[in-house]
């Protein structure tokens, strides 16, 4: 099967591998937000990505991207733009209501952590949605 | 049914072309080409042109547009 993807498509199938496997411990197992915890994943990210593109394109003689590849990965990031727009309005909304309610009561440290995982991990849905949705363009008629 | 229909495998089994072959001399990659001649894909009007003028035919013998059709 993978010599009937393109060299785009090898390196979608290698992010998504890459984002799931760094991020997906991170937010589903970790107990205590950190900021540590998260320049680890920011440099396992980059780490992988090094390792599974540069082993992605050596195997790869053909490495041509076409118009086809960039009207899809167009495709992808307005998939990820709107992720993330959406994210944004809901999060700011939820802060809002908390805000006035009287629910958010954190104190300093907790607050500057809470907010670095939230939009962080807003980031990490949206960069995902993007590559999910480029996935899905290759498989699928344009 | 697609909007635009193409005779592009047909064309290109005239010149025992493969695949390959077509998509290097055209300048895309060989995924382009089974989307193309799948229906998947309709390129742009420059691609369109060097396909055929690879197959060294006129243009409106490798594509076809059918109003009836949809996107």
């Amino acid at each position: 099967m993978m010599t009937n993807l393109s060299y785009r498509e090898k390196s979608l199938y290698a992010s998504l591998a890459a984002e799931l496997i760094v991020y997906g411990p991170y937010f589903f197992l970790h107990q205590q937000n950190s900021v540590n915890k998260v320049a680890g994943m920011i440099i396992g990210i980059i780490v992988l990505q090094i390792i599974l593109q540069s082993v992605i394109a050596a195997f790869t003689r053909n490495r041509v991207t076409d118009e086809r590849d960039r009207l899809i990965e167009l495709r992808g990031y307005r998939a990820g733009y709107l992720t993330i727009a959406s994210l944004m309005v809901l999060g700011l909304g939820m802060l809002w209501f908390h805000a006035a309610v009287g629910h958010l009561r954190l104190d300093n440290r907790m607050v500057g952590l809470h907010f670095l995982s939230v939009f962080f991990g807003m980031l990490v849905i949206a960069d995902i949605t993007k590559t999910a949705a480029q996935i899905v363009a290759y498989r699928r008629a344009l | 049914m697609p909007a635009i229909r193409n005779q592009i495998r047909e064309l290109r089994a005239l010149r025992e072309m493969t695949q390959q072959e077509l998509a290097d001399r055209v300048g895309v990659t060989r995924q382009t080409v089974i989307a193309i001649e799948q229906d998947k894909y309709s390129p742009s009007l420059e691609t369109a042109f060097k396909v055929a003028s690879v197959l060294g035919v006129p243009i409106e013998q490798c594509f076809q547009y059918d109003p009836r059709g949809k996107r």
